[in-house]
């Protein structure tokens, strides 16, 4: 028994000394320990690849290691509320998209953060833009005579989309209702099997990243009718835009931001904020990005102040959109 | 090779069997409760199935197999209820939820429990779960406890580079820039292993002086 | 021919350079390593391995992460076999007969058998990878939701099959497996199914969390209170390996389990979860006597341990060749191939020929490395269970907490193998069987998507699932065996009650 005793003893002792060495160093500069990125989606999806690349470049130029958390669930909002429930000391940041940040309050009630006012944003970091894609067997030549075809079909036509808060549902929907089409929704898990039944001319056209059906569409074994971005895409040099093709409102990426909770300090969101701009700017990041058809953003685009605009009219632009469909297919 | 349990032939009352009638009583629970829970859901047409309708006819399927067991155990001989060992089941279940409100900041009701980390949660398991067995030494446990939790540091944190929180958050804010986390994970993954391994060495010793006295101990506890 | 062999050379010749073959043994050590410790998957560890391959060229990363996924495949076998915890759903069934080798003192056998048929399967699934890989996608092509739907059924009716006590509490815990799978938010409208407003209900359960409840906690508190059974498992160790019988009667298990699991594994709608399934159910049906099934049937782990391997292998073809991941480890693998710049699809076998042959000749070589791994450790796995019980279980129930922590870092997934814990034990002592269930419940979810997309493309007709050929003999496979399983389950539990009586 007196053999415990002193080790509790000891074990107390040496805990006091190190807590009063701590003491002496927080005082230092930020940071001084590894930084959590949640990231809201399984490993291995888009937003995921994103996140660990530019992790991988802001840990060299943090000096300590920005550790990818994945967790995933609902939508992508499990994790971001929970990032959002952090302490705001910038060792906890969040890797948000287009479904968590703009989305979101339109799709899920009970949402316990608000993507405008929750957040100090930190930066933008990548875009993936949308494709328009059909099965290899439409018959129209164009993206004009498609849209004329989705909407004379009507429920007859099926449309793909990888689950409701997906990129390609919120995606699908928006570009349904800008061209007054109504066709018939099929529900797949995942962005994969949607598009097997594509190849497999079970299913007639879906909206999807880019990133998602690029090597699809090269190899011949779906169609692609044209990319929802202002300028053509490297990854996919054939497609045309769909302002070139004659539907110019129909312009939408999925894009990813890194936020931090509410209520940063302002050295710490600076120096989080430059590490994500440098990031970006190294070459060997950016060209992977490039690779895999996603945009990295312009020097004006990247800041907080035009990812918090961004934010706001994401958050406009969706809701009335979505609320439309979900209840269209609530019943 | 499996032994028959002792529970042939028991006859006397309408239940001829007892096990029969509580399975098809708890799954007519089950199947009532389905349906109950999923009342609000729409249940949709053929073409578009809504989603209520398959959790309701699995509910029914539930339930009516539920029927047929117990019908079952009122036509059919079958096997008694075995007894329910409830120290093992109460202690094991306290050493997962232990485990699970420790490992991270958990928001219990109004407040959160603090975040101890693997450091803390993973002895907890070990010591509190191991005395769901009336076998328990609390020497070997914590032996144990503090060997696993060591190996575990080491492989899920310093060799993987699992994101599991390894400390009690106080201490990491405490701490942060006085020492790297790696180090710190070795140091203590080290101190645990000594600890554990002196422990090993002391057991032994006492043993050999006083073998019962143990476990004894750990059974009045 | 020649055009295989020198595929194959390249593939060879790219494998067999020293940093490749040391990446692809360190692969599948650490694979083997993390696959034993019960709830730590392959997905964790590819997550967080991926960004040491950043350094690496692709092919050497890609053989790694490759190794890791097989290695921990094969590792949650061992785990399977040795303290019943099945860590994918891919292992259920070997935990069947194969813990029930281990505790008759067979563990050994058991591990044995399930290296060599599983060597033996990737073998083979290789060659049919390098050499059919391209025409067999078209196999992709013909099966449409209703197909999916056909086949989901023939599995849900193989759980049936798989039962060993009465057939009624079978199809019971079938329909429960099926009504937990329903749990979360609706993939099609997107409304809460039974969550009660938790939110870490939204998505459902998680399939480890629920094997990790089922199978590890409720072993645990069953064990508990079965002083006697517990000790059997380490009361005598007999052979290491298998006897030159042991592998004649396993042989063609082996062979079955191969061709099924392959077949099985090619389709992308993660058709390879099937495979042990199947070959269970069918050596069962062809054994002379099934009531050994159950009851540490050799076959019982030859032929689902060969499918699943098999299976494994050959599911890299929907990837390699379409594009398409057929499960959540696939998904990460398109990643690792994404942010090495490579996209998988149509493009890959042509424009990368040094990536994709290099990887499917380190499958081989991977296999063969998982051979040697693991045989020599299967003293050390034996020899594990010798230590006493009462420090064995606050040991899985740490790896448990930790590993199912590790998945999502939710704390409530690990309050929820607590929860699974004890309705696997009420279970238990209700005697039902928690392996159909656990089917019941991966099967289930896939069924109900099948079945709505089907009738959504039909616009609700029903006829959908009788025009189509491969549907309707799918289905017709699935009454005959359903009828089949019914029947002589019937007649015995009729003898039951005579010899009860």
């Amino acid at each position: 028994m007196t053999t415990t005793f002193t080790r509790r003893a000891l074990g107390a002792l040496g805990l006091a000394a190190t807590v009063g060495l701590a003491g002496q160093a927080a005082a230092e500069t930020f940071p001084q320990r590894p930084i959590t990125m949640v990231v809201p989606f399984a490993a291995g999806g888009p937003t995921d690849i994103v996140a660990r690349l530019v992790a991988e470049q802001m840990s060299r130029s943090l000096g300590q290691q920005v550790v990818i958390e994945n967790v995933s669930g609902a939508g992508g909002t499990t994790g971001i509320t929970r990032a959002a429930q952090a302490s705001p000391d910038g060792y906890t940041i969040m890797m948000g998209h287009m479904g968590t940040h703009g989305a979101a309050p339109a799709l899920f009630k009970g949402l316990k953060y608000d993507p405008a006012k929750s957040f100090d944003p930190i930066g933008m970091a990548a875009g993936t833009p949308i494709v328009i894609v059909a099965k290899k067997d439409f018959p129209a030549a164009d993206l004009k005579a498609f849209v004329e075809a989705v909407k004379a079909g009507g429920p007859k036509v099926n449309q793909a989309h990888a689950g409701v808060g997906s990129v390609s549902h919120s995606t699908g929907v928006l570009f349904d209702s800008i061209i007054g089409a109504k066709p018939t929704l099929v529900v797949y898990r995942g962005t994969g099997p949607a598009l097997n039944d594509l190849m497999a001319n079970q299913v007639d056209f879906m909206t999807d990243q880019i990133v998602n059906v690029a090597t699809q569409i090269t190899g011949g074994t779906i169609k692609a009718y044209a990319i929802a971005t202002a300028e053509r895409s490297p990854a996919l040099p054939d497609v045309p835009t769909t302002k070139e093709a004659g539907l110019p409102g129909y312009e939408v990426s999925a894009w990813n931001a890194v936020f931090a909770p509410k209520g940063l300090p302002q050295d710490v969101a600076k120096k989080l904020q430059d590490a994500l701009a440098s990031a970006l700017a190294d070459a060997g990041t950016k060209k992977r990005i490039l690779d895999l058809g996603g945009t990295v953003p312009s020097t004006a685009e990247q800041g907080p102040k035009a990812l918090q605009a961004l934010v706001e009219s994401e958050v406009a632009r969706w809701t009335p959109v979505l609320r439309a469909a979900v209840d269209a297919s609530g019943q | 090779m499996s032994v028959p349990d002792d529970g042939s032939a028991r006859a006397g009352g309408p239940i001829r069997g007892p096990q029969s009638l509580a399975a098809g009583l708890g799954l007519i629970a089950l199947g009532v409760f389905a349906v109950w829970a999923g009342s609000d859901l729409p249940q949709g047409t053929l073409g578009a199935m809504g989603p209520g309708l398959m959790p309701r006819w699995l509910g029914i399927g539930v339930a009516a197999c539920g029927v047929a067991l117990v019908l079952a155990g009122f036509l059919k001989t079958g096997e008694p209820l075995p007894p329910v060992a409830w120290r093992g089941v109460v202690v094991v279940m306290l050493a997962i939820v232990a485990f699970a409100v420790t490992i991270r900041p958990v928001p219990v009701g109004p407040f959160t429990t603090p975040g101890l980390g693997l450091i803390v949660a993973g002895p907890l398991a070990i010591i509190v779960g191991g005395y769901a067995s009336p076998e328990a030494r609390f020497g070997e446990l914590v032996c144990l406890a503090l060997l696993l939790t060591a190996g575990c540091m080491l492989l899920f944190g310093d060799l993987l580079n699992l994101p599991i929180p390894m400390f009690p958050t106080v201490v990491i804010e405490a701490l942060s820039g006085s020492i790297s986390m790696r180090l710190l994970l070795r140091l203590s993954a080290g101190v645990l292993i000594l600890l554990g391994i002196g422990m090993v060495a002391l057991l032994r010793s006492g043993a050999r002086r006083r073998p019962v006295d143990v476990a004894t101990h750990s059974l009045t506890t | 021919m020649t055009d295989l062999l020198a595929n194959l050379g390249l593939g060879f010749s790219v494998a067999l350079s020293l940093q490749n073959l040391g990446l692809c043994f360190l692969g599948c050590l650490v694979g083997t390593l993390i696959g034993v410790l019960p709830g730590v998957g392959p997905i964790a560890t590819i997550a967080m391995l991926l960004p040491i391959t950043f350094g690496l060229d692709p092919v050497g990363a890609l053989i790694m992460l490759a190794g890791i996924y097989y290695g921990a495949q094969y590792g949650g076998s061992t785990t399977a076999i040795l303290v019943n915890i099945p860590g994918e759903a891919t292992s259920v069934v070997t935990t069947l007969d194969g813990h029930q080798m281990a505790r008759q003192g067979r563990a050994g056998i058991a591990l044995g058998i399930a290296a060599m048929g599983s060597f033996f399967a990737g073998t083979v699934a290789t060659l049919l990878i390098a050499a059919l890989g391209a025409p067999l996608t078209g196999l992709a092509m013909v099966f449409g939701p209703a197909e999916y739907f056909a086949l989901m059924v023939m599995g849900l009716v193989f759980a049936v099959v798989l039962a060993r006590g009465s057939v009624l509490k079978a199809v019971a815990m079938i329909l429960v497996g099926v009504l937990l799978a329903s749990v979360g938010t609706d993939l099609e409208t997107g409304q809460e199914r039974m969550t009660f407003g938790l939110s870490f209900l939204s998505d459902g359960v998680d399939f480890s969390v629920l094997a990790m409840g089922l199978f590890g906690v409720a072993e645990i508190l069953r064990n508990l209170d079965q002083t006697e059974t517990r000790d059997v498992v380490r009361q005598q160790i007999g052979r290491l390996l298998p006897s030159r019988a042991d592998l004649k009667q396993a042989a063609p298990s082996v062979l079955r389990g191969t061709a099924i699991g392959s077949i099985l594994g090619i389709l992308p709608g993660n058709g390879a979860v099937l495979g042990p399934f199947a070959s269970y159910a069918i050596e069962k049906r062809i054994a002379r006597d099934p009531s050994r099934f159950g009851r540490g049937a050799i076959e019982g782990v030859a032929g689902p341990e060969s499918a699943n391997n098999a299976g494994s292998q050959t599911s890299f073809i929907p990837l390699l060749t379409l594009g398409i991941p057929p499960n959540a480890v696939m998904a990460l693998m398109v990643g690792a191939m994404t942010i090495h710049g490579i996209i998988p699809g149509p493009g890959v076998m042509t424009k990368n020929p040094n990536l994709f042959w290099g990887m499917i000749a380190s499958m081989w070589i991977g296999n063969l490395m998982l051979l040697i791994i693991n045989l020599p450790l299967v003293g050390l796995w034996v020899r594990l269970l010798k230590v006493p019980y009462r420090l064995m279980f606050p040991a899985i129930l740490m790896f448990c907490s930790i590993g199912i922590y590790s998945i999502n870092s939710l704390p409530t997934d690990v309050m929820l193998i607590a929860f699974f814990g004890l309705l696997g034990y009420g279970l238990i002592k209700l005697g039902f069987e928690p392996a159909p269930m656990l089917l019941g419940f991966v099967l289930g979810r896939l069924m109900e998507e099948y079945l709505r997309r089907s009738l959504t493309l039909s616009r609700g007709d029903p006829m959908v699932f009788f025009e189509r050929p491969v549907t309707a003999v799918l289905l017709v496979i699935s009454v005959v065996m359903l009828v089949a399983a019914l029947t002589p389950a019937l007649r015995k539990s009729r003898d039951e009650v005579f010899t009860e009586a």
